[in-house]
């Protein structure tokens, strides 16, 4: 058995393009590298999961070695030395992002195509000058009759890093998702191409999350939400008790789109559950209650505006009082509400009408 | 996430018996092992031998068949109403073209018989008779494993896989390793276009590699030997059986495993060999961790191709001097597989630095005028006739840009179009591809798609990027097959410029 | 426990966890990225131990699973303990330091042996053993408990012998390990804290102690009653033979949340004035006489208090719908309407700085602050200095000391018999929340749980005549809905689950208004019914 509390850390010095970098054992090049403030870029390294380095985008130089080696899966060892940048990586990167480009959706800029999921191979592509490859057709199969209601897979996007499936599987641990056949003609798959609803899924949404180029995207949020303008509010989930942290996407008013906070930030590290991430419509729902309502003697509920409702509520609650005492009252507060919000309701049924009848469900 | 008692290495040999992948198969198999369906799907369907349940022909498209009319004899066949698959090389390229019929037995179409060494006092002497005393393993027994070692050392024997790894530093890295749990394994995935030593070793001489592997697994202290063999070699995988059932005495504290691959090239690189073992997809795995500390169930694990482990009984035997002195530039005497156009085409054991042209004298000669040979499967690209004096060793041929490899080796002669030669090694790596890193997944189809196009339009313009595309898979690959895949046009063009010119 | 009902340790610590021991807890579905962390232990090599009636997701990937028989909990821990006492696997040291009682507790389960256990709870004598071995041995070994631990007549019990077994093995002040309370909701923690219940002013002050009462009077400018009030539960019963006359109610639906609801419904009737500050109509909204359109949690600022005591930025982003208005400037509005000069608060964190003024737990906290503090801030935080206490006790020994409990077993308040053989436990899942007032409407989890079901063992359905999907009437003693059956490999047999979360087959019409004797908490996990077929049933899905 593994007992990751126990483990001997032992720290040490590592060279990166000649400047001297602490680093601790077991950690990455690319670990110590993002530390310091080293850019080496990365696609399909996700901080979650065990390393693949399969994308090959964060080759670099290791002195002692032929060939170049993935940083973010190449453990540090005392005294190495790490070179980032030199014309043998340039040439490599340059003719690596073009060869993606020649396997990918492009815009008429001539660039990978940026859904609004963010495609970080687009950002990398600008920071070469691109070889002019013709595309390879790669024939990879989509599952365009998958009718679940938020995910939608683009192949034309994909990259095959594998971080949707290595995700479904080493954080979600559902394996709904799989990379399927071989060579060219790999793909993200389910089992018998079925749709996610008719899977293990649990449409937590972490593929699209964990994509980096957008090949994964919310068929909820807008179409359009590359141009759109969105504002995002960080906030923290109002559904159980884990106290996941939101960044709720903004336009024109509404909630258009809910994502996670990057991984290593806050308590959900960078992971969020259906609800969370999904199950926002209600917030603009038409059945909403958008004016106070009081019923009336015939017993049906007639809107009233707020002075009329207030002096409703408080008359009501003193008459009781009156009749009966303050403990006739009752006053059940909520664990959905804020903590204010239930330090207001217990001051208003101790301070205001005199009782400690003040519950929630408190259990639950 | 596995299950604490999900059977994940069951998978693959369950989804055969159920005929392969389809929807219910892989339900049934998640059933039968806990394993996640779409892990199962997603596995099977890495797997050409399982991907498309029912019934077929076979037919081989490497590069000794192509030269030997398969694309004709597909179009018969076809004609004939018989439902045909081409699939990669199957190993038989001295009888090509070859098959597997309907029901995964041999076809060849070739009018003569596999030619091999006379006996011999060489290590394989794979025409001398059977020896099941296993004298060696006893002899074995009686020494300090620390002499079998230096036995292995002053032997020189090499990886013949392809690598040509010293393997006695396996063995070594294995005895150091604190983990007790240890595995060996035999690689007998052979699958290299032009190659088929092993088959002719596991069909004359299984003993030989049993006995290697017993003394391995002895000297290693594991008990387990799995042997990994291709899915096609049907006739050799009963003959592995065969001989384990007569060896069952000599080897009963052993316990062995046959392994069937299923029909994935890439499977006989060590740690996509490992993968599939442990029931996944046949990806490679990112080195180090390397094998010998962490393999097979990430426990410390001997991988050793079928001819590397059998030469181990006759080193024993006669000495690791004597099995120096066996070769010619380097240690040992070697399997030659020769194919192609040359008159006895087959499987010779000569000393290991001859050149082409000796090797071709024990197969009887060349036919017609040899323009190009292949010393070393697809991986080893091609090289000039020019260079026939070459020893046919690792140094050598490595220092002439190019590989020894399996000792698979093709003559070309002038009837054949080098540009098409190239296509048709090219056409394998794209199909044998894994698919895990860009550089290879990419670059296989990019570069076969632009020959394929230089020859239906003959512009070399077409070609203009393949160089730089070609040096991008070398570099940046995970493994191999990426860092050789370019190397088929790479070396046609080096050397046979005149095929890749503008054509009319 | 040892404090407050909060999680000991930290969500953050529990990766490298070296066993985790779940109880009560299904985890994947109830705290889903919670359930990751566990997840993310088990990959790293963290043994997993399951102690619930379903076969939960959890316990397929459990190195054991201790499937017991609803409400005997006590049976199983208790047996634990005597295991862990009988081969001497407790912690002397920190028993003798930290805590009072242990001869007496000792005592008491001497008499729980594992194979009495086995007959009572169905868990293999071995296993109870094997759990036992693996927790009192293992440093970085944490609890996990939910409701299944609460919801019972004895949910206090329960809880007093998980804190036993925490408490004799030195469990405590070590990261990865503690007793972690997982809560329901994204603020029954805040709300506990900010006094919402009937003894507690802010910060689990008594009501009762007039040191504090005086402290409040002062600050709220009133004299404040100096007895305990009624608990959720006892409001109920209260409110059904009609001694509650009015509730004010705010975002919650109890008639769909409180158990046997049909009392609750009649309660609702029988109040002079009833008022509801929603979102939706619901079905307690049917008996409002006033309704006061609330905001929903994008549409306002403030905290929520999460199960590890973290204290987290609630911040407005869209403005409510229509009239609706922020809950907290209602509640200001109903006090001043009331006659009492509610301060004019600017804001969110002006009311959080006077709840925080008189709250020494949080005192260092404020709005502020929290904007610094990207992860939130973990209460005790006592001044503006504080770092906040990811782990309580670690630092040094414990304040004061923790009683040990000695616990008789007592059987849920309404068992199995010839009219009502099987046993139904309620629950929540994954996709949909609470009245589902939320969740079901969006797509995604109608589209995976449309209807109400029931799950049910095969060999029960068997008994039945019953196929999997078919529509089924589920009765107990106080009411009857119907529901599909999922015949499901999840349930032992003699047992039935089903959600809570649909309004027009409501579990809760079923379940027993029982309460614990400490919290009132209805015992949602234990009652009586029957399943009858559907005379003209036809075949779903």
């Amino acid at each position: 058995m593994n007992y990751p509390n126990q483990k001997r850390v032992e720290t040490f010095s590592i060279e990166i393009n000649g400047q001297s970098c602490r680093a601790i054992s077991g950690e990455t090049v690319v670990d110590v590298a993002r530390r310091e403030g080293i850019e080496i870029p990365t696609l399909c390294h996700d901080t979650r999961l065990e390393p693949a380095g399969a994308c090959r985008v964060c080759l670099v130089e290791v002195e002692g070695q032929r060939r170049l080696q993935p940083g973010c899966a190449w453990k540090v060892q005392p005294d190495m030395k790490v070179t980032t940048e030199s014309t043998r990586i340039e040439k490599h990167r340059t003719i690596l992002y073009s060869m993606y480009m020649s396997d990918h959706q492009l815009d008429e800029s001539g660039l990978p195509v940026e859904t609004g999921n963010g495609n970080q191979l687009r950002e990398l592509c600008k920071t070469i000058d691109p070889l002019p490859l013709e595309p390879v057709n790669a024939p990879r199969a989509g599952r365009p009759e998958d009718v679940n209601p938020y995910i939608e897979f683009n192949p034309e996007l994909c990259i095959l890093c594998a971080r949707c499936t290595r995700y479904c599987d080493e954080v979600e641990a559902v394996n709904a998702i799989t990379l399927s056949n071989r060579g060219g003609e790999t793909t993200i798959a389910t089992a018998g191409n079925r749709g996610l609803l008719d899977t293990t899924c649990e449409l937590c949404g972490g593929c699209i999350a964990t994509c980096p180029t957008g090949a994964l995207i919310e068929k909820k949020a807008p179409t359009n939400l590359v141009t759109l303008e969105t504002e995002v509010t960080r906030s923290t989930c109002n559904f159980c008790g884990v106290g996941c942290q939101l960044d709720l996407h903004v336009h024109n008013d509404r909630v258009v789109k809910v994502t996670s906070p990057e991984p290593g930030e806050t308590v959900n590290d960078g992971n969020l559950c259906v609800k969370g991430r999904f199950a926002y419509d209600f917030i603009h729902h038409e059945d909403r209650i958008t004016t106070p309502l009081i019923r009336g003697a015939d017993g049906e509920l007639r809107p009233a505006s707020w002075e009329e409702a207030l002096e409703a509520t408080a008359n009501g609650l003193m008459a009781v009082k009156a009749r009966h005492g303050a403990d006739s009252l009752g006053f059940i507060s909520s664990s959905r509400c804020t903590g204010e919000e239930n330090y207001l309701m217990q001051k208003l049924s101790r301070a205001v009408f005199g009782t400690n009848n003040i519950h929630q469900c408190a259990a639950t | 996430m596995q299950k604490p008692n999900a059977n994940r290495e069951k998978i693959i040999e369950l989804l055969e018996h159920a005929g392969g992948v389809t929807e219910d198969s892989v339900r049934e198999v998640h059933e039968q092992t806990g394993i996640p369906e779409a892990d199962i799907w997603g596995t099977g369907l890495f797997y050409t031998l399982l991907r498309e349940p029912g019934q077929r022909i076979r037919l081989c498209d490497g590069l000794t068949c192509q030269m030997f009319g398969a694309d004709s004899l597909a179009m018969e066949l076809t004609e004939a109403g018989k439902a045909v698959e081409r699939v990669s090389c199957l190993g038989q390229c001295d009888l090509a073209p070859a098959s597997l019929d309907e029901a995964m037995e041999l076809v060849t179409y070739a009018k003569h018989k596999t030619a091999i060494s006379p006996p011999n006092e060489l290590a394989m002497n794979l025409a001398g008779e059977v020896d099941l005393t296993y004298s060696a393993l006893k002899k074995v027994k009686e020494m300090s494993p620390e002499d079998v070692i230096a036995a292995l050392e002053s032997s020189g024997l090499q990886g013949r896989g392809g690598a040509g790894f010293p393997a006695h530093f396996k063995w070594t890295s294995l005895r150091q390793q604190a983990e007790t749990e240890r595995y060996v394994i035999c690689n007998a995935d052979e699958a290299e276009p032009g190659t088929f030593k092993d088959r002719e070793l596991i069909l004359r001489q299984a003993h030989k590699m049993l006995e290697g592997l017993a003394i391995a697994a002895h000297v290693i202290e594991a008990k387990e030997i799995y042997i990994y063999i291709r899915g096609e070699y049907t006739n050799e995988y009963r003959a592995i059986e065969r001989a384990l059932e007569d060896s069952k005495a000599a080897l009963q504290e052993f316990e062995f495993t046959i392994v069937k691959g299923h029909g994935a090239y890439i499977c006989g690189e060590e740690t996509a060999l490992l993968e599939s073992l442990e029931g996944k997809r046949g990806m490679p795995r990112l080195k180090p961790p390397y094998p010998t500390e962490s393999g097979f169930r990430g426990k410390p694990s001997l991988i050793h191709n079928v001819e590397t482990i059998a030469c181990v009984p006759s080193i024993i035997h006669r000495g690791g001097d004597w099995f120096r002195s066996l070769g010619k530039t380097e240690a040992g005497s070697k399997l030659y597989c020769i194919s192609g156009h040359v008159v006895a085409p087959g499987v010779y054991e000569l000393p290991l630095g001859v050149s082409l042209d000796e090797l071709v004298a024990a197969a009887g000669g060349y036919v017609g005028n040899p323009i190009a040979f292949s010393p070393g499967g697809a991986s080893s690209g091609f090289l000039p006739i020019a260079e026939r004096g070459l020893p046919l060793d690792y140094k050598h041929l490595a220092d002439a840009g190019s590989m020894l490899g399996s000792a698979g080796v093709v003559v070309i002669n002038d009837t054949v179009d080098m540009a098409k030669a190239a296509a048709w090694q090219l056409e394998f790596f794209e199909r044998e591809s894994c698919g895990q890193c860009a550089p290879c997944r990419i670059g296989t189809q990019y570069i076969r798609r632009q020959v394929d196009q230089f020859i239906q339009l003959g512009d070399p313009v077409t070609l203009a990027m393949t160089a730089d595309v070609g040096w991008e898979m070398e570099e940046g690959s995970i493994c191999g097959l990426g860092m050789v895949a370019a190397k088929p046009l790479e070396s046609a063009r080096k050397h046979f410029p005149d095929a890749f010119k503008t054509r009319d | 426990m040892f404090g407050a009902g909060a999680m000991t340790n930290s969500i953050e610590e529990i990766r490298d966890s070296e066993l985790m021991f779940v109880i009560g807890s299904n985890t994947t579905e109830a705290h889903p990225i919670i359930a990751m962390e566990m997840k993310r232990a088990r990959q790293r090599g963290a043994k997993l131990i399951v102690a619930d009636p379903r076969k939960i997701w959890l316990a397929d990937m459990a190195d054991l699973h201790l499937q017991l028989k609803p409400g005997t909990d006590v049976w199983l821990l208790s047996a634990m303990a005597n295991v862990i006492i009988a081969e001497g696997l407790h912690d002397r040291e920190f028993i003798e330091a930290n805590t009072d009682g242990f001869d007496a507790m000792a005592e008491k389960v001497a008499d729980y042996t594992p194979e009495k256990a086995e007959e009572v709870t169905g868990v293999p004598a071995d296993d109870i053993r094997i759990a036992a071995r693996l927790y009192a041995t293992t440093k970085h070994a944490g609890i996990y408990y939910t409701l299944g631990i609460t919801e019972h007549t004895h949910g206090t019990d329960n809880v007093y012998c998980l804190a036993n077994l925490v408490l004799m093995t030195g469990h405590l002040g070590v990261r990865s390990a503690g007793m972690n309370p997982l809560r329901g909701q994204n603020n029954v923690q805040g709300a506990n804290d900010a006094g919402a219940t009937p003894i507690f002013y802010p910060g689990y002050q008594s009501v009762t102690d007039s040191k504090v009462r005086e402290k409040f009077e002062n600050a709220w400018g009133v004299p404040l009653s100096p007895d305990n009030g009624l608990n959720l539960n006892v409001m109920m019963k209260e409110m059904a033979v009609g001694n509650l006359k009015a509730v004010y109610v705010m975002g919650e639906d109890i008639v769909i949340s409180e158990p046997n609801v049909t009392k609750v419904e009649e309660g609702l009737n029988r109040c002079e004035f009833v008022v509801c500050q929603e979102i939706f109509h619901n079905e307690t909204t049917r008996f409002a006489d006033v309704i006061l359109p609330g905001a929903c949690f994008a549409e306002k600022d403030g905290v929520f208090t999460n199960s590890d005591r973290r204290v987290q930025r609630v911040r407005k982003s869209v403005n409510p719908p229509g009239e609706a208005r922020e809950d907290w400037k209602i509640l200001c509005d109903v006090a001043r309407s009331a006659g009492y000069p509610m301060p004019e608060y600017e804001d969110a964190g002006e009311v959080f700085s006077e709840y925080a003024s008189l709250t020494p737990k949080i005192a260092g906290i404020s709005h502020e602050r929290l904007e610094e503090s990207i992860s939130g801030l973990q209460w005790p935080c006592p001044d503006e200095t504080h770092p906040g206490t990811p782990t309580l006790h670690i630092d040094g020994p414990m304040i004061g000391r923790a009683p040990f409990q000695a616990v008789d077993y007592r059987p849920s308040a309404e068992l199995p018999d010839n009219d009502y053989p099987l046993v139904l436990s309620t629950g929540r899942t994954l996709y949909h929340y609470n009245s589902a007032t939320q969740t079901r409407r969006d797509a995604g989890p109608v589209a995976k749980q449309r209807n109400n079901f029931i799950e049910m063992h095969r060999s029960d359905a068997r008994k039945l005549e019953l196929k999997h999907g078919e529509n089924v009437r589920v009765m107990s003693r106080r009411g009857e809905v119907e529901a599909e059956v999922w015949v499901s490999p999840r349930m032992r047999p003699g047992c039935i689950w089903m959600p809570m979360h649909f309004s027009e087959s409501r579990a809760n019409l079923l379940t027993n208004d029982a309460g614990d004797q400490v919290t009132g908490t209805g015992e949602y996990k234990v009652c009586a019914v029957r399943v009858e077929k559907m005379s003209n049933s036809k075949t779903v899905g």
